[in-house]
């Protein structure tokens, strides 16, 4: 059967939302996107979404949330709540991906490396604080996939 | 012809207004400045390396421009730009922040059709529509857009002053059990739980049910 792995998404919405206009401040380009651009997380095949999402999760764990301390305190506190969701949420999918079919294509691998590539053509700094900023459109992907 | 030396004070509080995911530009005329004063405008998908004028908003005096058409697709996320000018001078562009239609839009309130027998009112309630370009062009409803959407119901007994509140996932409510001959008021709010947007309730539609048989 499908995984299905239950987070909180209205309160992970709420926390970024609160610091979503300081995150977003701290990142200056516009002419790049690790998650929408070249290519749409909306295009993702329904069979691969299980597995595009845990790769997301361990991406924003692994590479994305630990790069973004500020100096503001509320800030910190909001991006380590939300850090804390996706880490339960990852080790849930990851429990439940070996038990099930949770297989990405290769449309949909070719997709992550692109994230990555987005990812590694920036600092890391900066390619974590642009992911950040970027965690609605995950989000967003997510409750529109659900 | 080169940039011109850009001295005039900057248009300020460029900001999206966004109802029913109709996306208008709005911003305050630079500080000090007269009448006058003209305006330019352009947008960017953000991710997308270019920005792209607006034709219909350049040498504008007003201080908006409907953006809606080049920010309709909801998937994306948007910038946009304006530029003053006035007397040969002219202002830095001024940028809003990253605007994202589907979390930044506000919701109307649905449309509310009652009708009563003696004892129950029956409510039906209507999402707005998403913005569109023409009359022609296929409707969406907001519903289709928020699928998790929700309603709140307020019932008031405009006698007793008594108010009862639903929350209701279809768009559908009998209320049962009511006095004949009663005036009842009923007024509805949208509510999506994430993102977190809600309407306004509606204003009220009253009615009355039907004397005792």
């Amino acid at each position: 059967g499908a995984c299905r792995v239950s987070m909180s998404m209205t309160e992970i919405r709420a926390g970024f939302t609160a610091i979503k206009a300081n995150i977003q401040s701290r990142d200056p380009i516009r002419t790049l996107s690790i998650l929408s651009h070249p290519h749409s997380l909306h295009k993702v095949k329904s069979s691969d979404r299980c597995c595009i999402t845990h790769h997301l999760f361990t991406f924003y764990v692994d590479k994305v949330f630990k790069h973004c301390r500020t100096e503001d305190s509320f800030v910190n506190r909001k991006i380590s709540s939300i850090a804390n969701s996706f880490l339960s949420a990852r080790r849930k999918l990851g429990q439940c991906r070996e038990q099930n079919n949770c297989v990405c294509g290769e449309e949909s691998t070719e997709k992550f490396k692109q994230i990555l590539a987005n990812y590694e053509g920036l600092n890391v700094t900066s390619a974590a604080m642009k992911s950040l900023g970027e965690l609605d459109i995950l989000l967003d992907w997510m409750e529109k996939s659900r | 012809s080169g940039e011109l030396y850009c001295s005039l004070p900057n248009p300020r509080n460029v900001h999206f207004e966004s109802i029913n995911m109709k996306n208008v530009l709005h911003w305050s005329a630079p500080e000090g400045t007269g009448d006058g004063v003209l305006y330019k405008v352009k947008y960017a998908v953000y991710g997308v390396g270019k920005w792209i004028r607006k034709p219909e908003c350049r040498n504008i005096n007003r201080t908006w421009c409907d953006l809606s058409s080049e920010t309709s697709d909801y998937e994306e996320q948007y910038y946009a730009s304006v530029k003053a000018f006035l007397n040969g001078s002219c202002s830095d562009w001024m940028e809003t922040t990253r605007f994202n239609p589907l979390t930044d839009t506000k919701i109307d309130p649905p449309m509310v059709s009652v009708s009563s027998t003696d004892k129950s009112i029956s409510i039906i309630l209507t999402v707005p529509e998403k913005w569109k370009r023409s009359p022609e062009e296929e409707s969406v409803s907001l519903l289709q857009v928020y699928p998790g959407l929700q309603y709140n119901v307020s019932v008031l007994n405009k006698k007793t002053k008594k108010r009862w509140f639903f929350s209701i996932s279809n768009n559908t409510l009998v209320v049962p059990w009511l006095e004949p001959g009663t005036t009842y008021c009923v007024s509805a709010q949208i509510h999506v739980t994430t993102p977190l947007l809600d309407s306004s309730f509606s204003k009220e539609h009253c009615i009355a049910t039907l004397k005792d048989k």
